[in-house]
């Protein structure tokens, strides 16, 4: 019984570092709100998704960047110069960030669209669609549309309209626009939202874009000018919740290095929330934020479709009319280059699963024989194992009537041990 | 396949397995066999792919088999063989305490949210935070991976239902309801799997630490729930094969437990 209990122990052991590794790149050290029970029985915090904001400092009191409720101490920033930011430390309306020096993926893709050589090899344009949605179909914007909110036909939907055509444009491939919308604006609109996304996957998309709005008070954080044009820059979200979280940072990577070449700076940086976001269904999901609310539709409008410019050429679809021009191949998408954001997610899976799985399997089954039960539970299915497996234990039990008393208590013991498996 | 890197496939590939995987593991424990769970999860699957839609709704309304059918199914196949009524009035408080929770927490707690999620429970996502609650609740109410699974199962499709009526009341005729849309990897699926595996983890630990499951003056018909169905087939060659003891196991074995 005691190596038993030192089994479970280990087993838990296994199970809370698994948990431990989660919550420190996801969750760890948050300063969680105060606890006010009134506020949630009157639905105060409806009247809070937009507006709120929290600035984000370097130590030296710079601001890096800006967001709205719900920075976590673990969240990530690659701003459009490369620079790596970790937020350690969030206070009631600002979070610290530590410097983690200068993403050199993000430069290397830099590089990599940068070299007309590099880019000229790729090869020639595939078909592909590309999907299209709005998780919080509410979203609008205020200058335009007059309130931060429009029920089920937020001015989210003209920017995602706006989105779709210049692509649509750009890439000569299919783009699947779906409209459903996933009211009310709340957290679990993702998982409404996930039907939707699994619909657009059905027919067979290679990068699946949810297209949001922000909810931070300045315009101006947004606000800019690129090619001659007032828009709203975009901030691209990826979320750390999320089993393929390295493979779609690396796709956020090449977006935001190729969009920037292309026209630079209209998009600002890539935000690495937590949350899930749907983006486990996809190594190639983004979450797009373009502008905030304060901004006017007409910039979101803008900027929406000066990033669509650049989207097929890192999706390796691009072939409308308006993209003959030479020295402009197919980006990533086509290399085998992209795929180590790839390799390093399924590192973390296989890491994580064998540690987590084996604690479970440890405690689920109560020892190290459980392990290998599960083997031999596997090969069952394969057949013919299976009939040497239950001849032997026939022949087991034919003899145990024979032997001491003691052995019949044992298979007893086995079999009570068979049953709490279960 | 050229379209995605090798790393990419890869990736998809060992999540896929992993994910099914753990499913069949939790499957397995819902008075299936082993065969009977691949089974459910090549319908889960197949199902993913055909949405019914309901006429004659205002607002639109579509059921996904994979999503909703296969597993509120199999949560009335467990609840038809459950033990005790006992044991299905707690099944089914369980789930209504799971989908009021949930209800509370999702549009409350972590509603009217900052870009892009946030709110009191923000740190950590729905998809997560849903089965977490339908395994505790159902393990307090009927400290049973089965309630886990009816539980978090119809405990999220009264969500949906709420939601629904949301809708209707702000006559959103634009909109498209579908319950359990997202096939296989809706929250429906991988809440009730989930659940499972916590509710599982939380009774083990405490059941192995303490030696075994408690049986005293439990009825025979949950003692008899303890068992997986292919234990009786066993039993049953092993009857055979010895004859001295016929079907003696079973009785010897509750015996035991109650000593």
């Amino acid at each position: 019984m005691k190596t038993k209990q030192f089994h479970i122990i280990v087993g838990l052991c296994c199970i809370l570092m698994g948990l431990g590794i989660i919550g420190r790149l996801s969750f760890a050290e948050r300063t969680l709100p105060a606890w006010n029970p009134a506020s949630i029985l009157a639905g105060e915090e409806v009247d809070h998704s937009v507006g709120k904001c929290i600035n984000i400092v370097d130590e030296t009191g710079n601001m890096i960047s800006q967001a709205c409720r719900g920075v976590a101490t673990g969240d990530e920033i690659i701003n459009a110069e490369g620079k790596h930011y970790r937020v350690v430390k969030v206070d009631k309306d600002k979070a610290i960030v530590k410097s983690l020096g200068v993403d050199k993926r993000l430069l290397a893709w830099n590089e990599f669209y940068t070299d007309e050589r590099l880019a000229m090899a790729a090869a020639a344009p595939k078909k592909g669609a590309v999907g299209v949605y709005h998780t919080h179909s509410a979203e609008a914007y205020v200058p335009t549309d007059g309130t931060e909110s429009i029920p089920f036909k937020g001015g989210i939907y003209d920017v995602g309209q706006a989105f779709v055509e210049r692509l649509k444009e750009k890439s000569g491939g299919e783009i699947i626009y779906d409209k459903t919308p996933h009211d009310p604006h709340d957290n679990a609109a993702y998982q409404r939202s996930r039907r939707t996304a699994t619909k657009i996957m059905q027919q067979n998309p290679i990068a699946m874009i949810d297209v949001h709005r922000d909810g931070i008070p300045d315009p101006n954080y947004y606000s800019a000018k690129v090619a001659d044009m007032d828009v709203s820059m975009l901030r691209l979200v990826v979320g750390r919740q999320n089993p393929h979280m390295q493979a779609n940072l690396d796709f956020a990577r090449r977006m935001m290095s190729y969009s920037n070449k292309v026209h630079p700076k209209i998009v600002k940086e890539i935000f690495m929330a937590k949350g899930n976001y749907n983006q486990d269904l996809m190594p190639t999901a983004l979450l797009i934020e373009a502008g905030t609310h304060t901004n006017t539709k007409q910039q979101a409008e803008n900027g929406v479709a000066l990033f669509a410019d650049a989207v097929p050429v890192v999706l390796g679809i691009e072939g409308g009319p308006a993209t003959q021009a030479p020295g402009q191949g197919t980006g990533g998408g086509a290399t085998g280059d992209g795929g180590s954001g790839g390799w390093k997610a399924v590192g973390w899976i296989l890491g994580l699963t064998l540690l987590l799985g084996g604690g479970y399997i440890l405690i689920s089954t109560g020892s190290l024989k459980g392990l290998s039960d599960l083997g031999k539970e596997f090969t069952n299915y394969l057949g013919p194992l299976k009939k040497i497996g239950t001849k032997k234990s026939a022949t087991k039990t034919k003899d145990q009537p024979e032997k001491t008393a003691g052995n019949a208590d044992r298979a007893v013991i086995d079999q009570r041990d068979d049953v709490t498996e279960d | 396949m050229t379209r995605f890197p090798l790393g990419l496939i890869v990736l998809i590939v060992v999540s896929l397995l992993i994910f099914f995987g753990m499913a069949q593991r939790a499957l397995d424990r819902m008075r299936l066999t082993d065969k009977g769970a691949l089974a459910v999860i090549v319908a889960l699957i197949v199902g993913s792919f055909i949405n019914i839609p309901i006429p004659g709704m205002r607002v639109p309304l579509e059921i996904n088999v994979g999503g909703a059918l296969i597993p509120v199914a199999l949560a009335v196949y467990l609840l038809a063989k459950a033990g005790t009524g006992k044991e299905v009035t707690r099944a089914l408080i369980s789930a209504a305490l799971t989908g009021v929770v949930i209800y509370f927490i999702s549009t409350r707690m972590m509603s009217g949210l900052g870009e892009p999620s946030g709110g009191a429970l923000g740190f950590i996502d729905p998809l997560y935070v849903f089965p977490i609650i339908a395994a505790v609740i159902a393990y307090v109410a009927g400290r049973s991976r089965r309630s886990a699974f009816i539980g978090a199962t119809l405990g999220i499709i009264l969500w949906d239902a709420a939601n629904y009526f949301y809708m209707l009341q702000n006559n959103a005729t634009n909109a498209l309801k579908s319950i359990g849309g997202a096939g296989a990897f809706d929250v429906i699926v991988i809440s009730g799997i989930l659940a499972v595996l916590i509710a599982d983890l939380i009774g083990e630990t405490r059941e192995r630490l303490q030696g075994g499951p408690s049986s005293e003056g439990k009825p025979d018909a949950l003692l008899a729930g303890l068992r997986k169905p292919e234990f009786d087939k066993k039993d049953r060659k092993k009857s055979l094969a010895d004859k001295e003891r016929p079907d003696g196991l079973d009785q010897e074995e509750v015996d035991r437990l109650e000593n």
